[in-house]
């Protein structure tokens, strides 16, 4: 099996933030964290779009390089987990991160970092399967129960995809040709006008209909 | 009556709709120009190619602040390029070169220890003691001493402790070393900035820099003629660890050090990114000075580490290391220096330096 | 140097020539290799090591490649 991705696509992404309320409520992460976040461009103006983001699971991971404590490791999954137990919360993995994953819960005055949280791809930690201890500090180990990302398999809008990163690949690919198009197709120029001799409308809604 | 209340609304009525399309044209969002530039962009890349997403990802990958519902630091931030760039300096010029600075520097220190050894007094001690620190300046001056050192080591370890540490002492200590390193770090890192600043008043009389002082440095301060030359209470090269060191390089690692240790004031990654690289490179030369000054003080020179252990030194001493102060004391210009020790209890270092 | 020489070595590098082209058709391992840290933690059970799949990782995964596919709308109501 090839290794375990997220895959968003910011055409079908509808801001409805269903995937933070998903992680939150099937992880139970501490107050002042968000594992997952939608970030919205163009807010309010033609051309807008929502990604929701998470953890990416880097094969090179940044959080890993600059861990003082070498916490973080790979699973054979391809997914970048860490052992909170060693965690120093020194903010470092924050620093490199270009995803903005790692979170730190407050623990005490001014600001002191707890041990630092992520997502897990809903897989749990180093400790062991469907235990206490890896629920409180780690959140549900799906994975484990033969099951995707929380996030990924309530998304309404099958926007954001998680899983075999060959075969949410095939997924996206499929779709993008069966609407025709690619980027542009959420935007203004599809829903109000298409310009003369550029594309064509999206294919009628052939599930919609015939089901 | 009711014809002038009736005139009265009409004409409210009529003000009101008046108003109406400037309310409207007020209501329109005043869009921020750089946004309303890339999202023409947008469009614009959409009527001449459309399946090239390039100015989203464009946009995406700059680091600009978008808009998010999730609370929290820079969560707004989609990627951060700039990660990329701390860890690369950081995990390899900056780690490389401190790690090999501070090595290379012992080693200089322990050939020039092998080939010297201690440097002893020329003369013979005469047995008289010539009060060279008062209670007060040895208290604050060990207090900055073991806040230093503990800052040196701790941070040390968080900065190599990985790659030196842990492949000798394993996880379970490591862990733990580590956990108390960061805390030690944290906590004992505004301890060492109070007792800096209290040191800094201390001695900053004696380290004002006088023309003596070049010649000292010209001298080299007798490291190779094993001659020092004459010098006030503190001689050139305890001047350049004063100024260069406690000021400079405590100022730089004190400010940078606050902007890591208080995260709770929203500072932005790319704050503490570049205060984290200012730290280390600061760091680095603080204790590069601070290993010159832990040498000479202790095994470098017979004498000196007893003049902040007791707060005396032999008048022997007093002339051939600091000449001028001791020429100075003998005319009687330093009130209190020429008191006799009066054994461990320290009568006299009630009186006033 | 006399012709049958001459071509001998063009011969030669030729063979050369087309022996370092073709190496370029070789397979090579396509996998992608994790920048793996010196992790020294407490180890991590694979996912496929409880029931019902107690370790058999072939069966783990063909039962996750079924669920993936349940984020396929095209394949899950029909399209």
């Amino acid at each position: 099996m090839a290794r375990m991705k997220f895959l968003c696509d910011a055409e079908r992404c509808i801001e409805c933030n269903g995937c933070v309320t998903a992680c939150k409520q099937e992880n139970e992460v501490p107050w002042g964290v968000n594992r997952r976040r939608v970030v919205t461009m163009n807010e309010g103006v033609p051309g807008q779009r929502a990604i929701s983001v998470a953890c990416m699971h880097c094969s090179d991971a940044p959080c890993m390089a600059v861990c003082p404590v070498d916490c973080f490791y790979h699973t054979d999954e391809g997914l970048v987990l860490h052992d909170k137990d060693m965690c120093i919360g020194c903010g470092y993995c924050f620093y490199a991160c270009p995803f903005g994953a790692p979170q730190f819960p407050q623990e005490g005055a001014f600001g002191v970092r707890g041990k630092m949280d992520k997502c897990t791809f809903c897989a749990g930690g180093p400790e062991p399967d469907f235990s206490e201890a890896e629920f409180k500090q780690y959140g549900r180990n799906r994975l484990a129960e033969g099951k995707l990302p929380a996030c990924a398999e309530m998304c309404s809008t099958k926007a954001l995809l998680g899983g075999d990163g060959d075969m949410i690949a095939d997924i996206y690919r499929d779709r993008v040709l069966r609407r025709g198009k690619g980027a542009e197709v959420w935007g203004w120029a599809t829903a109000y006008k298409v310009p003369p001799g550029k594309g064509t409308p999206p294919p009628a809604a052939a599930g919609g209909s015939k089901s | 009556m009711h014809q002038r209340i009736l005139g009265v609304l009409v004409a409210v009525f009529a003000a009101l709709l008046l108003l109406a399309p400037g309310v409207a044209a007020a209501q329109t969002p005043a869009l921020d120009p750089a946004i309303a530039a890339a999202a023409k962009a947008q469009q614009k890349q959409q009527v001449e190619q459309p399946l090239n997403n390039k100015p989203v990802w464009d946009e995406v990958r700059s680091g600009v602040p978008l808009v998010t519902t999730v609370s929290g630091r820079e969560t707004n931030v989609l990627i951060q390029p700039e990660g990329q760039t701390w860890r690369a300096l950081r995990n390899s010029w900056f780690s490389v070169v401190a790690g090999w600075a501070l090595v290379v520097l012992v080693l200089i220190i322990a050939a020039y220890y092998l080939i010297n050894g201690t440097r002893q007094l020329a003369g013979k001690p005469t047995g008289r003691k010539v009060r060279r620190f008062s209670a007060w300046q040895r208290s604050i001056h060990w207090a900055t001493a073991i806040t230093f050192v503990i800052l040196a080591i701790t941070g040390l370890i968080i900065l190599f402790g990985k790659n030196i540490l842990l492949p000798l002492i394993g996880y379970t200590l490591f862990s733990w070393l580590s956990i108390l390193s960061k805390n030690l770090h944290n906590f004992v890192g505004p301890l060492f900035i109070l007792c800096t600043v209290l040191l800094f008043f201390t001695f900053v009389r004696d380290n004002i820099w006088r023309k003596h002082d070049f010649a000292w440095i010209g001298s080299f301060g007798g490291l190779f003629s094993g001659k020092d030359a004459p010098s006030g209470k503190f001689n050139g090269g305890e001047k350049l660890w004063f100024w260069g060191g406690v000021l400079i390089c405590g100022v730089i690692v004190a400010a940078s050090g606050l902007i890591l240790d208080f995260p709770n004031f929203n500072q932005t990654r790319s704050t503490m990114q570049v205060a984290n690289l200012v730290h280390i490179t600061i760091a680095t030369l603080f204790m590069l000075a601070g290993l010159g000054h832990i040498y000479m003080g202790t095994i470098g020179m017979a004498g000196a580490a007893d003049a902040m252990r007791t707060g005396y030194v032999d008048e022997t001493w007093a002339k051939e290391h600091h000449e001028y102060w001791y020429n100075d004391i003998k005319a009687g210009k330093i009130p209190g220096a020429l008191d006799a020790p009066a054994g461990p209890a320290g009568k006299l270092e009630q009186k006033p330096a | 140097m006399n012709i049958r020489s001459v071509s001998s070595v063009a011969i030669l590098a030729a063979a050369g020539a087309m022996a370092l082209v073709l190496s370029g058709c070789g397979e090579r391992p396509q996998a992608v290799s994790y920048h793996q840290g010196s992790y020294s933690g407490k180890p991590d059970t694979p996912p496929y090591s409880d029931p019902p799949w107690n370790g058999n990782k072939q069966q783990w995964e063909d039962d996750m490649r079924q669920r993936v596919q349940n984020q396929n709308e095209y394949k899950r109501i029909g399209g």
